[in-house]
């Protein structure tokens, strides 16, 4: 049952997760642009072609709309495609496929098809790459029914979910934060799975629930080991999914520290905050909120160029400092 | 491209459909064909009558086309129709009874009342779907045929479109990966001169969508498509190319449709003598009524039997649509994901 | 900082109103919840109350002018907090110096109260987290009560857990403006209040000399309800109102008899250290003031009765039951109707206040078992004729002859040494029917 565990890089875990389930589906393979001998724009398949082939490890054309609906059309006759966007900001071009036929074939053909698709999104910001390469755009899939959007935090999680991912019968699609792809953290041998549609609580505590995604969890941690010594218990949720969302866990974790900070880097307004915190407002945890609930989001503008103009779109720990201080002092 | 056209001819030079078909296919093909009208009809005249809500795009006047095409697949091979699919779905093989009942937006319907016209499949009989948005299932039929090539499976896929998609991006990242990949599908564009109210003439740079074909390195055939041996000649040479593992063709299917674009088009764009020559001078059900008759495959009794036998299934499929439940509103939000059991 | 207070808006198309009265002067001390002055509309005169505790200074707000709604016409200090403020007199000539008082140091409020309690409306309209008020509701206290530590003085979980904590129970912020001890001490009145919840929520209506006037409402009101009265004309001597178990803001139980009442009213008195008294009592709170007033605990000096139970078995059961059971005003109107001669003294402020209580549907359910327990199946199931031949105190039972509510004829039958007053023209209301004539009479048995 304990498989073995050893330090990959989340890129890595992500590669190997596709390893195995190419090695264990036939049905599987991927698709992408330079995903083969170029190894991908971030490496994460890395050298799969040279193991599996070039009939399963696909370069396509720069054809975002059109690889995305081969994807789903592989997919809805039986293949288990796993579809690689260079960029997540790249799935713009792709929407039709993604929002028009993948999320909704199932429903519109009144459940006679499955539509077993992968997308994978490399997002985010702070690789210098600007306004049309670092956006996360996970808000924009979870706004729509018949999707999955997961977004793995962890090389270990980022495995499990992948391989879960593939397992499901509806689209999927997982948002990989680029400055993750180097991260190292324990992962297990062989096959295993991390559920979708489950949060993890990262960190127990009483007196602050910060309700984070993918980057922002390790943030949201290093926030809230220094608020540990200032007498300051913070309890992290890594929210993993966000369609369908965990909101039970937050609910319970709110029920029990009474006050809720979000931190995600897609933009603030109308982003997963939104969510987190309408879906609090909704619920029996409304009634245990000793303080107004917060949102840490992106700035309300395109990523910039210049690297502190980058910095300070997205929310740094010295934010979540702030806002987890003024929250249980009571300054808000 | 183009290939020549075959004239009407007699003996061994008689037509494709007449040297391939026996007499009791081709009779069946004329049956589908009145399917294929009388179900518009009656779609028609039940959406006047209030009992089909939402809106409704027909094809009559195009049934040749969508029944030449299929007349070479056989049930395991696939298609992906459009906004304007009716036709290719009873071509394929769906029975009237179930699409009535989608229309109806009954729990016997293809889609359990999910669809519609515009989205109506049956994919136990490979119709893969019609689709709501312009070009949108030309990559799918890609993806499709991707499988039946990685299956090595003897599938084919047959991609509808119209005059308007080949204007789409999709299109020709469609056209390019079939291409590239020699993948075995059959891209089938009904041309019946107007996208919506525009026409070929302003809305694309080439005098025929089959001369895109060039640009992808495949055969791009244009076809009268209100011929119907015509048409399934041609898509009888495409469909052996594809499952040879030759690749794709590209058939431009020259037609035309009587209705307008959708129940609201106030057919300000056509003019009465056009519509009226297309009506009377080349209706493909009459062309291919006469045509029959002339090389002895059926009587004029015969043509009245396949008209009253017609008549009585669009009748009976009228009634079993409207005697079907209705789905409960708690099932709302079935089919959104995979249910798991 | 300073508590600001406005003038407030207290009718829908107010934009400015008249302060008729202060009455508090600047430089006295003034706690949260009494009335600070009155104001002035076309339609009524109305009371506001003191959004905080501390020493009224800086009064802007002259009497008699018309001022914009919102202005600040005062501020509360907390005690020993400088006075720093600008002054200017709202709508008043610049020639006119505002008023300074001294501003030396006045001795210390006989309270514990952390912070100077939030701006903030009465009851529901209280700002405080969602936390806050499930834990207030659940302990019976009143938001209002309760000075919020947050931003804005906001009410939060620490503000309710520490009054729930502390020795003097849940009544500590709302801790009464209690005489000075005579050694000029403070009284740590949140230490003399006894800590078994017996204490009742109150206020002090007037401040004065002499005799205090002790009010006790009926059955479905609050102390609130006596507030018309006192507007009835000046009233020097103190006026402290109470609102009985399961009513207005005290403890929303279900009292077993009148003697338990009656030892909460005396418990409050005690703690109050409220000395010789006139008791007035309207309806069910007639009752329970016969009852207060014949167990001889409370040093009752005279004994008021306004259409008081317990005289017959008789009483309106309809009306009792719908006027619990209203949660509209079109269901509630109808019954207040049957509580006056004139329907003209149904005014918007009265009907609206019972309204927000009626809207309060776990303060009507206790009530409802209250009804239950003491006026079972429209019978008054208590009787205080008993208790009322045994005094030696002067007694008067004021009544309306058209008493829709308890027979006005209940009170034939008492012993000659009581008084009687019955009102012609009048329902189960004559301290709202006939306010001159009733607040005359009490002034009178005060000041005896």
């Amino acid at each position: 049952m304990d498989q073995p565990v050893r330090e990959l890089s989340y890129a890595q875990a992500i590669q190997e997760a596709m390893a195995i389930a190419m090695e264990q589906d036939e049905r599987v393979f991927l698709m992408g642009e330079d995903i083969g001998v170029y190894g991908g724009a971030f490496q994460v398949t890395g050298d799969l072609v040279e193991r599996f082939g070039a009939d399963r490890v696909i370069d396509t054309p720069i054809s975002e709309l059109g690889g995305a609906g081969v994807a789903v059309g592989a997919a809805v006759t039986g293949l288990r495609p796993i579809f690689e966007f260079q960029f997540s900001d790249f799935a713009t071009l792709a929407m039709e496929q993604i929002v028009n036929q993948a999320a909704k074939m199932r429903y519109m053909l009144g459940g006679a098809v499955s539509v077993p698709v992968v997308m994978r999104f490399p997002a985010g910001s702070g690789t210098g790459a600007a306004a049309q390469h670092s956006q996360s755009l996970e808000a924009w899939l979870g706004h729509v029914p018949g999707l999955k959007v997961i977004q793995p935090a962890t090389p270990h999680d980022a495995k499990g979910m992948l391989l879960a991912a593939v397992a499901d019968p509806d689209p999927v699609m997982i948002f990989e934060h680029k400055l993750l792809y180097k991260m190292k953290g324990p992962v297990p041998e062989g096959y295993y799975t991390v559920p979708i549609g489950k949060a993890e609580i990262r960190r127990e505590g009483r007196d602050l629930t910060i309700v984070a995604t993918s980057i922002m969890v390790h943030k949201a941690l290093e926030a809230a080991k220094t608020l540990e010594a200032e007498g300051i218990d913070v309890e992290v949720v890594d929210l993993r999914t966000i369609r369908p969302m965990d909101t039970q866990t937050v609910i319970d974790s709110v029920k029990k520290t009474s006050r809720l900070l979000c931190v995600y880097e897609g933009v603030k307004t109308l982003g997963v905050g939104a969510e987190v915190s309408a879906a609090i407002a909704e619920s029996d945890a409304f009634d245990f909120l000793d303080a107004p609930i917060v949102r840490l989001g992106g700035a309300e503008t395109p990523i910039p160029y210049n690297p502190e103009l980058e910095k300070a779109t997205v929310p740094q720990v010295p934010d979540i400092l702030k806002a987890a201080r003024d929250l249980v002092s009571g300054r808000r | 491209m183009a290939q020549a056209t075959a004239g009407k001819a007699t003996g061994a030079n008689l037509p494709f459909i007449y040297r391939e078909y026996s007499p009791e296919q081709l009779k069946q093909a004329l049956h589908k064909m009145y399917l294929i009208r009388r179900f518009e009809e009656g779609a028609e005249d039940s959406y006047t009558r209030g009992l089909i809500h939402g809106t409704m795009h027909l094809s009559i006047g195009q049934e040749a086309s969508a029944m030449g095409i299929c007349m070479p697949l056989t049930l395991d091979d696939q298609i992906t129709s459009t906004h304007r699919g009716h036709g290719h779905c009873i071509a394929k093989g769906a029975e009237v009874a179930k699409m009535f009942a989608e229309f109806f937006g009954k729990t016997t319907g293809y889609c359990r009342g999910r669809g519609g016209s515009m989205h109506i499949a049956d994919v136990t009989t490979g119709n893969l779907g019609a689709n709501g948005i312009v070009g949108g299932g030309l990559p799918i039929a890609v993806g499709a045929a991707l499988t039946a090539k990685r299956t090595k499976s003897e599938r084919v896929v047959v991609s509808f479109f119209g005059d308007g998609a080949n204007n789409e991006g999709a299109f020709h990242e469609a056209l390019n990966m079939a291409s590239i990949w020699k993948l075995p599908v059959i891209f089938v564009c009904e041309n019946n001169g107007y996208g919506m109210s525009t026409s070929t003439a302003r809305s694309t740079a080439v005098a025929n969508i089959a001369d895109r074909a060039a640009a992808y390195a495949m055969p791009g055939v244009i076809v009268d498509g209100n011929n119907l041996s015509e048409v399934a000649e041609a898509s009888h040479e495409a469909v052996k190319r594809a499952r040879a593992g030759e690749g794709p063709t590209l058939i431009e299917s020259k037609t035309y449709r009587h209705r307008g674009h959708s129940k609201s088009d106030r057919n300000r764009y056509r003019t009465k003598e056009e519509i009226e020559d297309w009506m009377t001078n080349r209706d493909p059900i009459t062309l291919y009524e006469t045509q029959l008759q002339e090389f002895g495959v059926i009587d004029q009794a015969g043509i009245e039997g396949i008209r009253e036998a017609v008549r009585q299934e669009i009748a009976d499929a009228i009634e079993f649509a409207k005697a079907s439940p209705s789905p409960e509103i708690a099932n709302l939000e079935r089919y959104v994901y995979t249910e798991s059991l | 900082m300073p508590t600001e207070v406005i003038l407030p808006k207290v009718d829908m198309d107010m934009a400015t109103g008249k302060i008729s009265r202060w009455y508090v002067e600047e430089g006295a001390p003034v706690k949260k919840g009494d009335v600070l002055f009155e104001i002035e509309t076309d339609k009524a005169a109305m009371e506001i109350d003191a959004p905080a505790s501390g020493i009224l200074r800086d009064v802007t707000g002259k009497e008699g002018i018309d001022i914009p709604v919102g202005e600040p016409v005062a501020w509360i200090y907390a005690e020993g907090e400088a006075q720093d403020r600008p002054v200017a007199a709202v709508a008043a000539p610049a020639t006119e110096e505002p008023k300074r008082e001294d501003t030396k140091p006045v001795q210390a409020e006989p309270m514990v109260q952390a912070q100077p309690a939030a701006t903030a409306a009465k009851g529901e309209g209280a700002r405080a987290t969602p936390l806050a008020r499930r834990l207030a509701a659940e302990a019976g206290l009143s938001l209002d009560a309760i000075a919020g530590s947050g931003p804005k003085g906001r009410v939060t979980r620490s503000d309710v857990e520490a009054i729930i904590s502390a020795p003097a129970g849940r009544t500590e912020a709302k801790a009464p403006d209690a005489p000075r001890r005579p050694n000029g001490q403070p009284s740590a009145s949140s230490q003399a209040l006894p800590t078994d919840g017996a204490v009742l929520n109150h206020a002090w209506l007037r401040q004065g000399s002499g005799r205090p006037i002790v009010l006790l409402h009926g059955f479905g009101a609050d102390l609130n309800s006596w507030r018309p009265l006192l507007q009835a004309g000046p009233v020097d001597a103190p006026v402290l109102a109470l609102d009985l178990p399961g009513h207005g803001g005290s403890g929303r139980t279900v009292p077993a008899d009148l003697d338990a009442i009656a030892a909460q009213v005396e418990a409050t008195l005690a703690a109050l250290d409220v000395g010789p008294l006139l008791l007035v009592g309207h309806s069910f709170g007639g009752a329970v003031a016969a009852a207060v007033a014949s167990r001889g605990i409370a040093d009752v000096r005279a004994l008021a009765l306004i259409a008081p139970a317990g005289l017959g078995p008789e009483i309106n059961g309809a009306f009792l039951d719908g006027f619990v059971r209203a949660r509209s005003e079109a269901s509630l109107v109808p019954w207040l109707k049957l509580l006056v001669a004139d329907e003209q003294l149904l005014s918007k402020p009265f009907v609206n206040a019972t309204l927000a209580q009626s809207a309060d549907s776990e303060l009507r359910g206790v009530q409802a078992a209250i009804a239950d327990r003491f006026f079972a199946d429209g019978t008054q199931t208590f009787d205080i004729r008993k208790q009322l031949a045994g005094l030696r105190i002067p007694v008067r039972v004021m009544f309306g002859a058209g008493d829709r509510i308890i027979p006005s004829s209940q009170a034939f039958g008492l012993p000659g040494e009581i008084a009687l007053h019955v009102f012609a023209a009048t329902g189960h209301m004559p301290q709202l029917e006939q306010r001159e004539a009733v607040l005359r009479i009490l002034l009178e048995m005060a000041r005896a």
